[in-house]
């Protein structure tokens, strides 16, 4: 069950391109190159992360997913506003310790920064878990060096016993230790996600960030990944921003769930409410849409229309152009993500209160699915 | 009726110094008009290579050692090259993960689909100009005539599949292999090209071949399911029988497996271990290791059998429709 706010996001803003680093704006300045268009990647997103839980992250590509998620996890300064660990938890360098090779990912980390955690024998607080766990882990280095570095940097385990540390990381992972001296090409891509997660583990951090961690994986493979991340919040405690566009596994794994679009929240609460009785018109969509076990030979009515450019947002609510309740007030006046009770949040002009919704389903019936197919 | 394509124990495999790497084994099903097979399992089971074995396009050093595919009666395997290139676009059309493979980065769009038009059939230039037209509308795509300009870099991941639909159905083959077209793209996106597709193939009864490692696409999509293991078809039947009731215990693995509505953060079924590599398999069941089910005699390879009503596994002690 999930415990006290650890991580307090407000206001999380992430704007690339514009004006550029300092080379770009020189050469602007002398007229040698265009200033780039602004990419509103993530926009205003703010939520509570409680202790224990998993937040699932769902939308389609581009809408800003990672680049969220690598704020929270320190490798990434927000543009605008903040993150808060009122839990008291060490604020540290993030999750440098499972990025790449460990070291490109902390250089631009300079997201909530506390000194003197990095000399301390701290746990660091965050890490990171990424989609491609070959690209993650230096394939020169053998396992028990990619899982025991960091421990042993951070002085997290004490130097003679970082051997037993890192077979005992190994096998709640699931990785048998007798492979410990192999690097990580000689592994399936199933094991290599392991190694990823022992490695992250190693470091005894509290919230794990998980970017489309189990998308690359067979399904049999993925559900033994799933599993495990289950019963590592079990065993641990660990709280999870968990960030997929895939709606099944976030439905089985999210306590709460959390809807973008374009950079924006547009929809968030608890994961069973959310997927019987979502409140917009995007969700509802994502959701009649998603193909499942048993929907069998099912005539598809997708969301029309391609997801539209960050460069060049719609008009007012920015999901109007392939809404099919859309309305004139849509196009120009942006919807604010309002209260909708039971710890629910959506930014539609239509979204009534749940109980609302269910009146107007009874009266309108024939209104959705507004776009047949073809 | 007589089958559009009718498999029979295709044999496939890859020629390297230390010996043949047994790709395809066994593999035979027939499709009929209109038909939507999804042919499934996990990476490396061979689903790809069934679809270039069918088209005969497996470089060396693989090659298709045995078995036939007919194609309305007419072995493919038996055609000479220039036959074949007749066959293949015009009753035999495929469509990749990656649109690029159909593709060429350089050329746009008209240009592509006019050369693909002229390939098969001689048409005029306004004739040309007008089926490029219409069979870019059909697959949903805005303004055609503006985008017969276009080059391929100028359109969404989508687009670019979606002008590869439409060239792959331009003669209006008899039969089409999808290999995962829709597994690099949204849930969306991927919702609009499984319309799309199955909207064409049902009009036009084009018989296709759906390949994914996604059980749960193919639920949706497809009229029967051929599951595979490690080179092997190892159960293919209905959808609603394979699905609510696998004979095979890999089919049941996978099955169990994926995450089900209803079922929140329940304990997913796992397969332990994972598919053996080619070149290393057991001498019997590929899945004798990680089976439940295993038992001495499954050393020695099962043959596909009745396994209920059109349904056929490759097991010796199936879950359902046995011997009895
Ligand atoms: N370093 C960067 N420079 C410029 N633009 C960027 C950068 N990183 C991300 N973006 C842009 O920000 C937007 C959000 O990208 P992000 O990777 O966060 O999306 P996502 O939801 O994770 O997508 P996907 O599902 O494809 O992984 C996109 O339009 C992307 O092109
Ligand atoms: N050139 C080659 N030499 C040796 N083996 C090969 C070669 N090409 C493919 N194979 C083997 O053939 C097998 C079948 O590959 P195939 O591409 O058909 O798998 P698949 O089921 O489509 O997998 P995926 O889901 O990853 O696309 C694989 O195990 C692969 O290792
Ligand atoms: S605000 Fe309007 S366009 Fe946006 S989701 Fe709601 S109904 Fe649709
Ligand atoms: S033949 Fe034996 S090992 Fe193979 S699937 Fe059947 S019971 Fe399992
Ligand atoms: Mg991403
Ligand atoms: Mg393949």
């Amino acid at each position: 069950m999930t415990g006290e706010v650890i991580l307090r996001a407000q206001g999380l803003t992430r704007h690339f391109g514009g004006e550029g680093d300092l080379v770009a704006r020189g050469l602007m300045r002398l007229g040698l190159a265009k200033p780039r268009p602004v990419v509103r990647a993530v926009e205003e997103v703010s939520f509570d992360l409680h202790r224990g839980e998993v937040l699932g992250v769902v939308g389609e590509s581009g809408c800003g997913k990672s680049t969220l998620g690598r704020m929270v996890a320190g490798l990434l300064p927000p543009s605008a506003g903040r993150l808060d660990l009122p839990g008291g938890v060490a604020t540290g360098r993030g999750a440098g310790a499972a990025g790449q090779g460990g070291g490109a990912g902390t250089a631009n980390g300079t997201g909530p920064t506390d000194a003197d955690t990095q000399d301390r024998g701290a746990a660091l607080p965050m890490q990171m878990i990424f989609q491609d766990p070959y690209a993650s882990l230096n394939p020169r280095k053998r396992v028990r060096d990619l899982i025991g570095e960091a421990p042993r940097v951070h002085r997290i385990a004490k130097p003679g016993e970082i051997g037993t540390y890192v077979q005992d990381m190994m096998e709640r992972c699931g990785i048998d230790p007798g492979y410990r001296d192999r690097f990580a090409h000689e592994f399936s891509g199933g094991q290599r996600q392991r190694i990823g997660i022992a490695r992250a583990l190693a470091v005894t951090p509290e919230i794990l960030v998980c970017d489309e961690a189990v998308s690359a994986l067979d399904v049999s493979i993925q559900a033994q990944i799933l599993n495990l991340f289950m019963d590592l919040r079990d065993e641990f405690g660990l709280t999870y921003l968990f960030i997929s566009h895939d709606l099944a596994v976030i439905e089985h794994i999210a306590d709460r769930v959390l809807v973008m679009y374009l950079g924006r929240v547009v929809e968030s609460g608890p994961t069973e409410a959310l997927f019987s009785d979502p409140a917009h018109p995007y969700t509802r969509s994502l959701i009649e849409g998603v193909p499942r076990l048993d929907r069998r030979r099912k005539v598809f009515a997708p969301i029309e229309g391609d997801i539209p450019s960050p460069l060049d947002p719609p008009s007012g609510c920015a999901f109007h152009p392939r809404c099919p309740l859309a309305v004139a007030r849509c196009v120009s006046e942006p919807p604010a993500l309002r209260d909708m009770g039971q710890g629910r949040l959506a930014a539609c002009h239509l979204a009534g209160a749940p109980s609302q919704t269910d009146a107007t389903d009874t009266e309108g019936e024939t209104a959705w699915p507004a776009t047949p197919t073809g | 009726m007589a089958p559009v394509l009718d498999l029979k124990a295709l044999n496939t495999g890859f020629f390297t110094a230390a010996g043949e790497i047994p790709a395809l084994r066994d593999v035979s099903f027939s499709l009929g008009r209109g038909e939507i097979l999804g042919l499934v399992g996990e990476s490396g089971s061979g689903k790809s290579l069934t679809g270039f074995s069918i088209t005969r396009l497996i470089a060396a050093p693989g090659r298709v050692t045995g078995g036939e595919v007919l194609l309305h009666g007419q072995d493919l395997l038996r055609l000479g090259p220039e036959a074949m290139r007749r066959v293949r676009g015009a009753k035999v059309a495929m469509i990749f993960q990656d649109p690029m493979m159909t593709l060429n980065p350089v050329l746009r769009i008209g240009t592509q689909i006019r050369d693909a038009l002229l390939a098969h059939e001689r048409l005029g230039r306004a004739e040309v100009r007008a089926r490029a037209i219409a069979a870019l509308d059909q697959v949903g795509i805005p303004s055609p005539e503006a985008r017969l300009k276009a080059y391929p870099h100028q359109l969404s991941g989508g687009m670019r599949q979606r002008v590869a639909i439409a060239i792959a159905l331009l003669h209006a083959p008899d039969l089409v292999i999808a290999d995962e077209p829709t597994t690099a793209l949204d849930v969306t996106i991927q919702g609009q090209i499984l319309a799309l597709v199955q909207r064409l193939c049902r009009e036009r009864g084009t018989a296709l071949i759906w390949i994914s490692h996604d059980l749960s696409v193919v639920a949706g999509l497809a009229d029967r399911i051929a599951v595979m293991y490690a080179g092997r078809i190892v159960e293919i039947g209905a959808v609603d029988d394979l699905l609510d009731d696998p004979a095979h215990p890999y089919t049941q693995g996978l099955i169990a497996s994926v995450p089900t509505p209803g079922r929140r953060q329940a304990r997913l079924a796992q397969i332990p271990g994972r598919m053996p590599a080619l070149t290393d398999l057991p001498p019997g069941c590929a899945f004798a290791p990680r089976c439940p089910r295993a038992q001495a005699a499954c050393e020695a390879m099962p043959a596909m059998t009745p396994a209920g009503e059109g349904r056929m596994a490759r097991c010796l002690y199936p879950l359902t429709g046995g011997a009895a």
